[in-house]
Protein backbone atom coordinates (compact mmCIF):
# COMPACT_ATOMS: atom_id res chain seq x y z
CA UNK A 1 0.00 0.00 0.00
CA UNK A 2 1.28 3.52 -0.62
CA UNK A 3 2.41 6.05 1.79
CA UNK A 4 0.99 9.54 0.94
CA UNK A 5 2.14 12.30 2.48
CA UNK A 6 0.33 15.34 3.76
CA UNK A 7 -0.86 17.07 6.72
CA UNK A 8 -4.87 15.62 5.87
CA UNK A 9 -3.56 12.31 4.35
CA UNK A 10 -3.18 9.16 6.58
CA UNK A 11 -2.16 5.85 5.21
CA UNK A 12 -5.14 3.68 5.40
CA UNK A 13 -4.55 0.25 6.12
CA UNK A 14 -7.52 -2.99 6.17
CA UNK A 15 -6.80 -3.18 9.74
CA UNK A 16 -7.74 0.65 10.10
CA UNK A 17 -11.19 -0.32 9.84
CA UNK A 18 -13.10 -1.87 13.03
CA UNK A 19 -14.21 -5.22 12.50
CA UNK A 20 -17.63 -3.95 11.25
CA UNK A 21 -16.36 -3.48 7.60
CA UNK A 22 -19.53 -3.53 5.94
CA UNK A 23 -17.63 -4.87 2.74
CA UNK A 24 -14.34 -6.29 3.08
CA UNK A 25 -11.68 -7.54 0.33
CA UNK A 26 -8.82 -8.98 0.57
CA UNK A 27 -6.30 -9.66 -2.35
CA UNK A 28 -8.93 -9.86 -4.80
CA UNK A 29 -8.04 -10.78 -8.47
CA UNK A 30 -9.71 -10.57 -11.57
CA UNK A 31 -9.06 -11.83 -14.84
CA UNK A 32 -11.18 -12.54 -17.59
CA UNK A 33 -10.55 -15.15 -20.12
CA UNK A 34 -7.42 -18.08 -20.08
CA UNK A 35 -4.48 -18.54 -21.80
CA UNK A 36 -3.15 -15.47 -23.76
CA UNK A 37 -6.32 -13.72 -24.24
CA UNK A 38 -6.48 -13.20 -20.48
CA UNK A 39 -7.05 -9.70 -19.34
CA UNK A 40 -6.04 -9.19 -15.67
CA UNK A 41 -8.92 -6.41 -14.37
CA UNK A 42 -8.00 -6.39 -10.96
CA UNK A 43 -5.02 -7.41 -8.89
CA UNK A 44 -4.27 -8.02 -5.35
CA UNK A 45 -6.92 -5.48 -4.16
CA UNK A 46 -7.05 -4.75 -0.54
CA UNK A 47 -10.00 -2.59 0.87
CA UNK A 48 -11.89 -2.29 3.42
CA UNK A 49 -14.92 -0.61 4.04
CA UNK A 50 -16.86 0.49 7.55
CA UNK A 51 -20.11 0.60 8.17
CA UNK A 52 -21.73 3.84 6.90
CA UNK A 53 -18.21 5.24 5.73
CA UNK A 54 -18.48 6.82 2.15
CA UNK A 55 -15.36 5.80 0.39
CA UNK A 56 -15.05 7.11 -3.24
CA UNK A 57 -13.12 4.69 -5.85
CA UNK A 58 -10.99 6.90 -8.52
CA UNK A 59 -9.08 5.97 -11.51
CA UNK A 60 -8.64 6.27 -15.13
CA UNK A 61 -10.43 4.57 -17.86
CA UNK A 62 -9.40 0.92 -17.30
CA UNK A 63 -8.63 0.80 -13.65
CA UNK A 64 -11.63 -1.70 -13.26
CA UNK A 65 -13.64 0.32 -11.37
CA UNK A 66 -16.31 -0.70 -12.42
CA UNK A 67 -15.35 -4.95 -12.82
CA UNK A 68 -14.78 -4.04 -8.78
CA UNK A 69 -18.31 -2.78 -8.26
CA UNK A 70 -19.29 -5.65 -10.21
CA UNK A 71 -17.72 -8.19 -7.71
CA UNK A 72 -18.75 -6.24 -4.88
CA UNK A 73 -22.26 -6.33 -6.02
CA UNK A 74 -22.42 -10.15 -7.08
CA UNK A 75 -22.91 -9.45 -10.42
CA UNK A 76 -19.94 -11.06 -10.83
CA UNK A 77 -16.98 -13.87 -9.12
CA UNK A 78 -13.41 -13.00 -8.64
CA UNK A 79 -11.01 -15.34 -9.59
CA UNK A 80 -8.89 -14.64 -6.68
CA UNK A 81 -9.08 -13.67 -2.69
CA UNK A 82 -11.92 -13.36 -0.66
CA UNK A 83 -14.98 -11.20 -0.55
CA UNK A 84 -16.96 -10.51 2.43
CA UNK A 85 -20.34 -8.72 1.53
CA UNK A 86 -23.27 -8.43 4.34
CA UNK A 87 -25.95 -10.66 3.80
CA UNK A 88 -28.51 -10.02 0.80
CA UNK A 89 -26.98 -8.26 -2.27
CA UNK A 90 -25.89 -4.53 -1.89
CA UNK A 91 -27.74 -2.35 -3.79
CA UNK A 92 -26.55 -0.89 -7.34
CA UNK A 93 -26.55 2.75 -9.26
CA UNK A 94 -25.80 3.12 -12.39
CA UNK A 95 -24.48 6.04 -14.82
CA UNK A 96 -28.11 5.91 -16.50
CA UNK A 97 -30.80 5.86 -14.23
CA UNK A 98 -32.36 2.98 -15.44
CA UNK A 99 -35.59 3.04 -14.18
CA UNK A 100 -38.36 0.40 -15.74
CA UNK A 101 -40.13 2.62 -18.37
CA UNK A 102 -43.34 0.89 -18.04
CA UNK A 103 -43.38 1.82 -14.17
CA UNK A 104 -44.04 4.68 -12.46
CA UNK A 105 -41.60 6.27 -10.65
CA UNK A 106 -43.35 5.23 -7.33
CA UNK A 107 -44.03 1.36 -8.49
CA UNK A 108 -40.05 1.84 -9.55
CA UNK A 109 -39.20 2.42 -6.20
CA UNK A 110 -41.87 -0.50 -5.16
CA UNK A 111 -40.47 -2.97 -6.95
CA UNK A 112 -37.51 -3.93 -4.86
CA UNK A 113 -39.78 -3.93 -1.94
CA UNK A 114 -42.15 -6.15 -3.86
CA UNK A 115 -39.57 -8.60 -4.28
CA UNK A 116 -38.31 -9.07 -0.82
CA UNK A 117 -41.98 -9.71 -0.05
CA UNK A 118 -43.34 -6.51 1.23
CA UNK A 119 -47.46 -5.97 1.55
CA UNK A 120 -48.82 -3.52 -1.10
CA UNK A 121 -49.96 -0.76 2.18
CA UNK A 122 -45.99 -1.16 3.54
CA UNK A 123 -44.05 -0.75 0.39
CA UNK A 124 -46.35 2.09 -0.88
CA UNK A 125 -45.58 4.15 2.30
CA UNK A 126 -41.89 2.77 2.26
CA UNK A 127 -41.51 4.25 -1.20
CA UNK A 128 -43.74 7.58 -0.59
CA UNK A 129 -41.05 7.96 2.51
CA UNK A 130 -38.13 7.58 0.07
CA UNK A 131 -39.41 9.57 -2.58
CA UNK A 132 -39.66 12.29 -0.09
CA UNK A 133 -36.17 11.91 0.99
CA UNK A 134 -35.00 12.48 -2.13
CA UNK A 135 -37.51 15.43 -2.51
CA UNK A 136 -40.03 13.96 -5.53
CA UNK A 137 -42.84 14.27 -3.18
CA UNK A 138 -46.20 14.21 -4.75
CA UNK A 139 -44.08 12.75 -8.28
CA UNK A 140 -45.23 9.00 -7.54
CA UNK A 141 -47.51 8.77 -10.34
CA UNK A 142 -45.15 10.19 -12.66
CA UNK A 143 -43.64 8.12 -15.96
CA UNK A 144 -39.91 8.35 -16.36
CA UNK A 145 -39.98 9.99 -19.33
CA UNK A 146 -41.79 12.96 -17.83
CA UNK A 147 -38.88 13.68 -15.46
CA UNK A 148 -36.34 15.45 -16.04
CA UNK A 149 -32.52 13.40 -16.02
CA UNK A 150 -31.22 14.99 -12.91
CA UNK A 151 -34.96 14.00 -11.49
CA UNK A 152 -34.78 10.36 -12.74
CA UNK A 153 -31.37 9.80 -11.19
CA UNK A 154 -32.86 10.71 -8.09
CA UNK A 155 -35.84 8.02 -8.29
CA UNK A 156 -33.03 5.40 -8.53
CA UNK A 157 -31.66 6.61 -5.73
CA UNK A 158 -34.65 5.85 -3.53
CA UNK A 159 -34.76 2.76 -5.44
CA UNK A 160 -31.05 1.90 -4.95
CA UNK A 161 -32.01 3.01 -0.92
CA UNK A 162 -34.99 0.80 -1.09
CA UNK A 163 -32.92 -2.23 -2.01
CA UNK A 164 -30.26 -1.16 0.40
CA UNK A 165 -32.17 -0.46 3.63
CA UNK A 166 -34.03 -3.19 5.18
CA UNK A 167 -38.09 -3.82 4.53
CA UNK A 168 -38.82 -1.73 7.64
CA UNK A 169 -35.89 0.88 6.56
CA UNK A 170 -33.29 -0.09 9.19
CA UNK A 171 -29.94 -1.10 8.35
CA UNK A 172 -27.61 1.04 6.63
CA UNK A 173 -27.00 -1.37 4.06
CA UNK A 174 -24.71 -1.10 1.12
CA UNK A 175 -25.30 1.17 -2.13
CA UNK A 176 -22.79 0.91 -4.85
CA UNK A 177 -22.81 3.62 -7.64
CA UNK A 178 -21.08 3.73 -10.71
CA UNK A 179 -20.22 6.98 -11.70
CA UNK A 180 -23.92 7.83 -11.30
CA UNK A 181 -24.09 11.70 -12.14
CA UNK A 182 -21.14 11.88 -15.07
CA UNK A 183 -24.18 12.30 -17.94
CA UNK A 184 -25.83 15.13 -15.76
CA UNK A 185 -25.18 18.48 -16.51
CA UNK A 186 -22.84 20.55 -14.27
CA UNK A 187 -25.22 22.63 -12.46
CA UNK A 188 -27.29 19.44 -11.57
CA UNK A 189 -24.43 17.05 -10.83
CA UNK A 190 -23.37 20.05 -7.87
CA UNK A 191 -27.00 20.06 -6.93
CA UNK A 192 -27.74 15.99 -6.76
CA UNK A 193 -24.01 16.03 -5.04
CA UNK A 194 -25.40 17.97 -2.32
CA UNK A 195 -28.34 16.03 -2.54
CA UNK A 196 -26.39 12.63 -2.12
CA UNK A 197 -24.18 13.93 1.12
CA UNK A 198 -27.54 14.76 2.16
CA UNK A 199 -29.49 11.85 2.03
CA UNK A 200 -26.25 9.67 3.26
CA UNK A 201 -26.09 11.76 6.59
CA UNK A 202 -29.50 11.17 6.90
CA UNK A 203 -29.98 7.31 6.30
CA UNK A 204 -26.24 6.18 7.42
CA UNK A 205 -26.06 3.78 4.44
CA UNK A 206 -22.22 2.76 3.22
CA UNK A 207 -21.57 3.96 -0.02
CA UNK A 208 -18.81 2.86 -2.14
CA UNK A 209 -19.22 5.51 -5.39
CA UNK A 210 -16.75 5.01 -8.45
CA UNK A 211 -15.79 8.42 -10.54
CA UNK A 212 -12.81 9.54 -12.34
CA UNK A 213 -13.39 12.91 -11.30
CA UNK A 214 -11.09 14.46 -8.56
CA UNK A 215 -12.94 17.16 -7.78
CA UNK A 216 -16.12 14.85 -7.28
CA UNK A 217 -14.59 12.47 -5.07
CA UNK A 218 -13.14 14.78 -2.64
CA UNK A 219 -16.03 16.99 -2.24
CA UNK A 220 -18.01 13.94 -1.59
CA UNK A 221 -16.14 10.83 0.19
CA UNK A 222 -14.82 10.49 3.74
CA UNK A 223 -11.82 8.18 2.15
CA UNK A 224 -10.65 8.34 -1.69
CA UNK A 225 -8.75 5.02 -2.78
CA UNK A 226 -6.74 5.39 -5.61
CA UNK A 227 -6.44 2.49 -8.54
CA UNK A 228 -4.02 2.10 -11.34
CA UNK A 229 -4.90 0.96 -14.40
CA UNK A 230 -4.34 -2.66 -16.30
CA UNK A 231 -4.52 -4.13 -13.89
CA UNK A 232 -6.36 -2.10 -11.50
CA UNK A 233 -4.66 -2.09 -7.82
CA UNK A 234 -5.26 0.33 -4.71
CA UNK A 235 -1.92 2.29 -5.38
CA UNK A 236 -2.94 5.18 -2.87
CA UNK A 237 -5.27 6.19 -0.10
CA UNK A 238 -6.37 9.22 1.45
CA UNK A 239 -8.51 10.63 4.28
CA UNK A 240 -10.69 13.54 3.45
CA UNK A 241 -9.99 16.10 5.72
CA UNK A 242 -10.91 19.91 6.20
CA UNK A 243 -8.39 21.47 3.44
CA UNK A 244 -9.97 20.21 0.26
CA UNK A 245 -8.33 22.11 -2.43
CA UNK A 246 -4.94 21.01 -1.23
CA UNK A 247 -5.90 16.93 -1.10
CA UNK A 248 -7.62 17.93 -4.68
CA UNK A 249 -4.79 19.08 -6.16
CA UNK A 250 -2.29 16.34 -4.13
CA UNK A 251 -4.50 13.47 -5.32
CA UNK A 252 -4.62 15.28 -9.08
CA UNK A 253 -0.96 14.84 -9.07
CA UNK A 254 -0.82 11.10 -7.86
CA UNK A 255 -3.34 10.56 -10.70
CA UNK A 256 -1.17 11.59 -13.57
CA UNK A 257 1.61 10.02 -12.40
CA UNK A 258 -0.33 6.73 -12.38
CA UNK A 259 -1.60 7.36 -15.84
CA UNK A 260 1.71 8.72 -16.85
CA UNK A 261 3.47 5.07 -16.27
CA UNK A 262 1.11 3.63 -18.74
CA UNK A 263 2.46 5.68 -22.05
CA UNK A 264 4.89 2.85 -23.66
CA UNK B 1 -33.66 30.97 -9.80
CA UNK B 2 -36.63 31.46 -8.01
CA UNK B 3 -39.70 29.30 -8.55
CA UNK B 4 -42.88 29.95 -7.87
CA UNK B 5 -45.05 26.96 -9.47
CA UNK B 6 -43.11 23.86 -7.63
CA UNK B 7 -44.68 23.69 -3.61
CA UNK B 8 -42.42 22.26 -1.18
CA UNK B 9 -43.97 20.22 1.51
CA UNK B 10 -40.49 19.69 3.24
CA UNK B 11 -39.86 21.71 6.54
CA UNK B 12 -36.73 23.15 6.07
CA UNK B 13 -34.59 23.04 8.74
CA UNK B 14 -31.90 25.58 8.69
CA UNK B 15 -31.59 27.98 5.84
CA UNK B 16 -28.72 26.42 4.08
CA UNK B 17 -31.20 23.34 3.87
CA UNK B 18 -34.18 25.83 2.49
CA UNK B 19 -31.36 27.22 -0.29
CA UNK B 20 -30.24 23.27 -1.15
CA UNK B 21 -33.99 22.27 -1.61
CA UNK B 22 -35.30 25.97 -3.46
CA UNK B 23 -32.40 25.24 -6.21
CA UNK B 24 -33.36 21.88 -6.44
CA UNK B 25 -37.19 22.19 -6.88
CA UNK B 26 -35.75 24.67 -9.48
CA UNK B 27 -33.85 23.21 -11.75
CA UNK B 28 -36.64 20.28 -11.78
CA UNK B 29 -39.31 23.00 -12.57
CA UNK B 30 -36.92 24.04 -15.46
CA UNK B 31 -35.95 20.31 -16.76
CA UNK B 32 -38.91 18.45 -16.34
CA UNK B 33 -39.74 18.06 -20.41
CA UNK B 34 -42.61 19.82 -21.38
CA UNK B 35 -45.52 17.33 -22.88
CA UNK B 36 -46.86 19.24 -25.79
CA UNK B 37 -50.77 18.10 -26.44
CA UNK B 38 -52.34 18.84 -30.25
CA UNK B 39 -56.34 19.73 -29.53
CA UNK B 40 -58.09 16.63 -31.12
CA UNK B 41 -59.60 18.49 -34.26
CA UNK B 42 -55.75 19.31 -35.05
CA UNK B 43 -54.53 15.87 -34.85
CA UNK B 44 -57.89 15.00 -36.99
CA UNK B 45 -57.15 17.51 -39.65
CA UNK B 46 -53.20 16.30 -39.44
CA UNK B 47 -54.38 12.53 -39.59
CA UNK B 48 -57.24 11.80 -41.13
CA UNK B 49 -58.35 14.35 -43.61
CA UNK B 50 -55.41 13.53 -46.30
CA UNK B 51 -56.69 9.84 -45.96
CA UNK B 52 -60.07 10.76 -46.51
CA UNK B 53 -58.97 13.22 -49.75
CA UNK B 54 -56.50 10.00 -50.74
CA UNK B 55 -59.85 7.79 -51.61
CA UNK B 56 -62.19 10.43 -52.82
CA UNK B 57 -59.24 11.50 -55.46
CA UNK B 58 -59.01 7.68 -56.19
CA UNK B 59 -63.15 7.33 -56.71
CA UNK B 60 -62.67 10.77 -58.84
CA UNK B 61 -59.97 9.26 -61.22
CA UNK B 62 -61.78 5.42 -61.39
CA UNK B 63 -64.85 7.51 -62.24
CA UNK B 64 -62.70 8.97 -65.33
CA UNK B 65 -61.24 6.04 -66.54
CA UNK B 66 -64.56 4.43 -66.29
CA UNK B 67 -66.75 7.35 -68.15
CA UNK B 68 -63.90 7.20 -70.64
CA UNK B 69 -64.40 3.45 -71.68
CA UNK B 70 -61.18 2.42 -72.23
CA UNK B 71 -62.17 -1.07 -70.99
CA UNK B 72 -65.50 -2.52 -70.82
CA UNK B 73 -67.76 -2.96 -68.29
CA UNK B 74 -67.08 -6.41 -67.24
CA UNK B 75 -63.80 -5.10 -66.53
CA UNK B 76 -63.40 -1.57 -65.26
CA UNK B 77 -67.36 -1.26 -63.53
CA UNK B 78 -68.77 2.23 -62.22
CA UNK B 79 -67.91 3.14 -58.79
CA UNK B 80 -71.78 3.43 -58.62
CA UNK B 81 -72.31 -0.29 -59.61
CA UNK B 82 -69.81 -1.27 -57.34
CA UNK B 83 -71.28 0.90 -54.44
CA UNK B 84 -74.98 -1.14 -55.60
CA UNK B 85 -73.59 -4.44 -54.99
CA UNK B 86 -71.84 -3.38 -51.55
CA UNK B 87 -75.12 -1.89 -50.54
CA UNK B 88 -76.83 -4.89 -51.75
CA UNK B 89 -74.78 -7.70 -49.35
CA UNK B 90 -74.51 -4.81 -46.31
CA UNK B 91 -78.63 -4.24 -46.78
CA UNK B 92 -79.45 -7.93 -47.20
CA UNK B 93 -77.77 -9.12 -43.65
CA UNK B 94 -75.82 -11.42 -46.17
CA UNK B 95 -72.50 -9.69 -45.07
CA UNK B 96 -73.17 -10.12 -41.28
CA UNK B 97 -73.25 -14.12 -42.05
CA UNK B 98 -70.10 -13.56 -44.54
CA UNK B 99 -68.01 -11.24 -42.18
CA UNK B 100 -68.39 -13.46 -38.85
CA UNK B 101 -67.55 -16.61 -41.05
CA UNK B 102 -64.26 -14.75 -41.89
CA UNK B 103 -63.10 -13.25 -39.16
CA UNK B 104 -64.07 -15.69 -36.37
CA UNK B 105 -61.65 -18.05 -38.25
CA UNK B 106 -59.12 -15.67 -38.54
CA UNK B 107 -59.74 -14.75 -34.62
CA UNK B 108 -59.26 -18.66 -33.62
CA UNK B 109 -56.61 -18.89 -35.98
CA UNK B 110 -54.50 -16.22 -34.55
CA UNK B 111 -55.45 -17.00 -30.80
CA UNK B 112 -54.31 -20.68 -31.73
CA UNK B 113 -51.31 -19.03 -33.38
CA UNK B 114 -50.71 -16.95 -30.19
CA UNK B 115 -50.76 -19.97 -28.21
CA UNK B 116 -48.15 -21.81 -30.33
CA UNK B 117 -46.17 -19.09 -30.81
CA UNK B 118 -45.41 -17.46 -27.62
CA UNK B 119 -44.06 -20.77 -25.95
CA UNK B 120 -41.70 -21.16 -29.08
CA UNK B 121 -40.85 -17.73 -29.28
CA UNK B 122 -39.47 -18.01 -25.58
CA UNK B 123 -37.59 -21.40 -26.60
CA UNK B 124 -35.81 -19.57 -29.47
CA UNK B 125 -35.17 -16.64 -27.21
CA UNK B 126 -33.48 -17.91 -24.63
CA UNK B 127 -32.43 -21.63 -25.63
CA UNK B 128 -29.10 -21.42 -27.73
CA UNK B 129 -29.60 -25.06 -29.14
CA UNK B 130 -32.99 -24.46 -29.99
CA UNK B 131 -32.05 -20.91 -31.85
CA UNK B 132 -29.27 -22.97 -33.26
CA UNK B 133 -31.34 -25.51 -34.67
CA UNK B 134 -34.99 -23.58 -35.59
CA UNK B 135 -34.00 -20.39 -35.63
CA UNK B 136 -32.87 -19.23 -39.49
CA UNK B 137 -36.16 -21.46 -40.35
CA UNK B 138 -38.70 -19.37 -38.05
CA UNK B 139 -37.32 -16.46 -39.57
CA UNK B 140 -37.39 -17.73 -43.27
CA UNK B 141 -41.03 -18.90 -42.52
CA UNK B 142 -41.76 -15.66 -42.58
CA UNK B 143 -41.11 -14.73 -46.04
CA UNK B 144 -42.50 -18.37 -47.20
CA UNK B 145 -45.92 -16.93 -48.56
CA UNK B 146 -48.58 -19.06 -46.74
CA UNK B 147 -50.66 -19.80 -49.82
CA UNK B 148 -48.05 -22.11 -50.97
CA UNK B 149 -49.37 -24.32 -48.34
CA UNK B 150 -52.93 -24.37 -49.84
CA UNK B 151 -52.10 -27.42 -51.99
CA UNK B 152 -50.71 -29.61 -49.31
CA UNK B 153 -53.32 -28.55 -46.99
CA UNK B 154 -56.13 -29.52 -49.50
CA UNK B 155 -54.25 -33.61 -49.94
CA UNK B 156 -54.16 -33.64 -46.32
CA UNK B 157 -57.29 -32.17 -44.56
CA UNK B 158 -59.31 -31.98 -47.90
CA UNK B 159 -62.05 -28.80 -48.22
CA UNK B 160 -62.19 -28.87 -44.55
CA UNK B 161 -61.98 -26.53 -41.64
CA UNK B 162 -58.39 -27.99 -40.83
CA UNK B 163 -57.36 -26.89 -44.45
CA UNK B 164 -57.96 -23.15 -43.31
CA UNK B 165 -56.80 -23.55 -39.53
CA UNK B 166 -53.72 -25.08 -41.15
CA UNK B 167 -52.88 -22.33 -43.29
CA UNK B 168 -53.62 -19.72 -41.31
CA UNK B 169 -51.43 -20.90 -38.36
CA UNK B 170 -48.09 -21.65 -41.66
CA UNK B 171 -49.13 -17.90 -41.96
CA UNK B 172 -49.23 -16.25 -38.28
CA UNK B 173 -46.95 -18.74 -35.97
CA UNK B 174 -43.45 -17.06 -37.30
CA UNK B 175 -44.40 -13.91 -37.10
CA UNK B 176 -46.04 -14.08 -33.51
CA UNK B 177 -42.38 -15.81 -32.67
CA UNK B 178 -40.05 -13.68 -34.10
CA UNK B 179 -41.89 -10.47 -33.02
CA UNK B 180 -41.35 -12.12 -29.53
CA UNK B 181 -37.67 -13.10 -30.13
CA UNK B 182 -36.46 -9.30 -31.90
CA UNK B 183 -38.81 -7.71 -28.53
CA UNK B 184 -36.29 -10.47 -26.22
CA UNK B 185 -33.37 -9.75 -28.55
CA UNK B 186 -33.74 -5.93 -28.21
CA UNK B 187 -34.07 -5.77 -24.44
CA UNK B 188 -31.02 -3.49 -23.39
CA UNK B 189 -28.88 -5.60 -21.24
CA UNK B 190 -29.42 -2.73 -18.09
CA UNK B 191 -32.50 -4.03 -17.36
CA UNK B 192 -32.03 -7.50 -16.67
CA UNK B 193 -29.35 -6.21 -14.43
CA UNK B 194 -31.64 -3.89 -12.79
CA UNK B 195 -33.54 -6.94 -11.76
CA UNK B 196 -30.61 -8.70 -10.43
CA UNK B 197 -29.60 -5.68 -7.98
CA UNK B 198 -32.89 -4.86 -7.41
CA UNK B 199 -33.35 -8.90 -5.89
CA UNK B 200 -35.26 -10.59 -8.91
CA UNK B 201 -34.18 -13.84 -10.20
CA UNK B 202 -35.90 -16.72 -11.81
CA UNK B 203 -39.92 -16.28 -12.77
CA UNK B 204 -39.52 -12.73 -10.79
CA UNK B 205 -36.97 -11.69 -13.43
CA UNK B 206 -39.41 -13.00 -16.45
CA UNK B 207 -42.44 -11.65 -15.14
CA UNK B 208 -41.09 -7.69 -13.95
CA UNK B 209 -38.28 -7.03 -16.55
CA UNK B 210 -38.03 -9.23 -19.43
CA UNK B 211 -41.70 -9.70 -20.45
CA UNK B 212 -42.83 -6.31 -20.20
CA UNK B 213 -39.38 -5.08 -21.84
CA UNK B 214 -40.22 -7.11 -24.41
CA UNK B 215 -43.87 -6.44 -25.17
CA UNK B 216 -43.07 -3.43 -27.55
CA UNK B 217 -41.43 -5.74 -29.96
CA UNK B 218 -43.78 -8.57 -29.24
CA UNK B 219 -46.76 -6.27 -29.67
CA UNK B 220 -45.65 -5.69 -33.57
CA UNK B 221 -45.13 -9.15 -34.02
CA UNK B 222 -48.44 -9.70 -33.04
CA UNK B 223 -49.46 -6.75 -35.42
CA UNK B 224 -48.13 -8.59 -38.05
CA UNK B 225 -48.84 -12.14 -37.24
CA UNK B 226 -52.55 -11.17 -37.35
CA UNK B 227 -52.24 -9.68 -40.82
CA UNK B 228 -50.59 -12.44 -41.97
CA UNK B 229 -54.06 -14.69 -40.27
CA UNK B 230 -55.89 -12.75 -42.36
CA UNK B 231 -54.07 -12.24 -45.62
CA UNK B 232 -53.78 -16.28 -45.44
CA UNK B 233 -57.26 -17.00 -44.61
CA UNK B 234 -58.05 -15.17 -47.49
CA UNK B 235 -56.02 -16.82 -49.87
CA UNK B 236 -56.98 -20.60 -48.36
CA UNK B 237 -60.81 -19.19 -48.47
CA UNK B 238 -60.24 -18.59 -52.39
CA UNK B 239 -58.88 -21.45 -53.52
CA UNK B 240 -60.40 -24.21 -51.27
CA UNK B 241 -63.75 -23.31 -51.50
CA UNK B 242 -66.28 -26.04 -50.91
CA UNK B 243 -69.48 -27.23 -49.62
CA UNK B 244 -68.18 -27.83 -46.26
CA UNK B 245 -66.76 -24.85 -45.82
CA UNK B 246 -69.12 -21.99 -45.15
CA UNK B 247 -69.58 -18.60 -47.10
CA UNK B 248 -66.63 -16.69 -46.12
CA UNK B 249 -65.32 -13.28 -47.51
CA UNK B 250 -62.85 -15.16 -49.84
CA UNK B 251 -65.30 -17.34 -51.10
CA UNK B 252 -67.69 -14.56 -51.82
CA UNK B 253 -64.98 -12.71 -53.77
CA UNK B 254 -64.33 -16.28 -55.57
CA UNK B 255 -68.20 -16.58 -56.07
CA UNK B 256 -68.63 -13.15 -57.62
CA UNK B 257 -65.25 -14.47 -60.11
CA UNK B 258 -66.71 -17.55 -61.29
CA UNK B 259 -69.66 -15.68 -62.07
CA UNK B 260 -68.43 -12.62 -64.08
CA UNK B 261 -69.56 -10.03 -61.72
CA UNK B 262 -66.97 -7.81 -61.19
CA UNK B 263 -68.88 -5.30 -59.21
CA UNK B 264 -68.98 -7.89 -56.08
CA UNK B 265 -65.33 -8.62 -56.62
CA UNK B 266 -64.49 -5.28 -56.06
CA UNK B 267 -66.79 -5.12 -53.19
CA UNK B 268 -65.42 -7.91 -51.71
CA UNK B 269 -61.80 -7.24 -52.52
CA UNK B 270 -62.93 -3.51 -50.36
CA UNK B 271 -64.67 -5.74 -47.57
CA UNK B 272 -61.21 -7.33 -47.12
CA UNK B 273 -58.95 -4.51 -47.51
CA UNK B 274 -62.07 -2.95 -44.78
CA UNK B 275 -62.08 -5.44 -42.00
CA UNK B 276 -57.91 -5.69 -42.09
CA UNK B 277 -57.24 -1.97 -41.66
CA UNK B 278 -60.26 -2.44 -39.34
CA UNK B 279 -58.75 -4.66 -36.80
CA UNK B 280 -55.83 -3.08 -37.15
CA UNK B 281 -57.13 0.83 -36.21
CA UNK B 282 -59.91 -0.40 -33.49
CA UNK B 283 -57.60 -3.61 -31.67
CA UNK B 284 -54.10 -3.20 -32.22
CA UNK B 285 -53.69 0.46 -33.05
CA UNK B 286 -54.76 1.51 -29.20
CA UNK B 287 -53.16 -1.03 -27.10
CA UNK B 288 -49.62 -0.31 -29.20
CA UNK B 289 -50.02 2.91 -28.84
CA UNK B 290 -51.01 2.99 -25.07
CA UNK B 291 -48.05 0.88 -24.44
CA UNK B 292 -45.75 2.92 -26.53
CA UNK B 293 -47.07 6.36 -24.80
CA UNK B 294 -47.08 5.04 -21.12
CA UNK B 295 -43.08 4.23 -21.88
CA UNK B 296 -42.25 7.38 -23.52
CA UNK B 297 -41.89 6.35 -27.07
CA UNK B 298 -44.13 7.85 -29.06
CA UNK B 299 -45.23 11.31 -27.37
CA UNK B 300 -48.18 13.20 -28.49
CA UNK B 301 -49.36 10.23 -31.03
Amino acid sequence: MTTTTGTETTTADVSDVPGTAAVRLTGIGKTFGSGTDAVTALQNVDLAVGQGEFVCLLGASGCGKSTLLNLVAGLDEPTAGTLTRPAGSPSFMFQESALLPWLTAGRNVELPLQLSGLSRSARRERAAELLSLVRLDGLADKRPHELSGGMRQRVALARALAAATGPDGSGGGVLLMDEPFAALDAITRDALQGELLRVWRATGTTIVFVTHDVREAVRLAQRVVLLSSRPGTVVGEWTVGDDRDHLHDEITVRLRQVIASHAA
Amino acid sequence: MQPETTPRPTVPTSPELDDAAAELAGLDALDTPTVKRTPSWRRFVATGLPPIVAFLLFVGVWQLIWAAAIQPEFKVPSPSSVWDSFAGVLTDGQVLSILWTSISRAFVGFLMALVIAVPLGLLVARVRVVRAAIGPLLSGLQSLPSVAWVPAAVLWFGLTDSTIYFVVLAGSIPSIANGLVSGIDQIPPIFPRVGKVIGASGLATARHILLPAALPGFLAGCKQGWAFSWRSLMAAEIIAAGPLLGLGLGAFLKQGSDLNDMPTVIAAIFLILIVGIGIELLVFRPIERRVLRVRGLAAGV
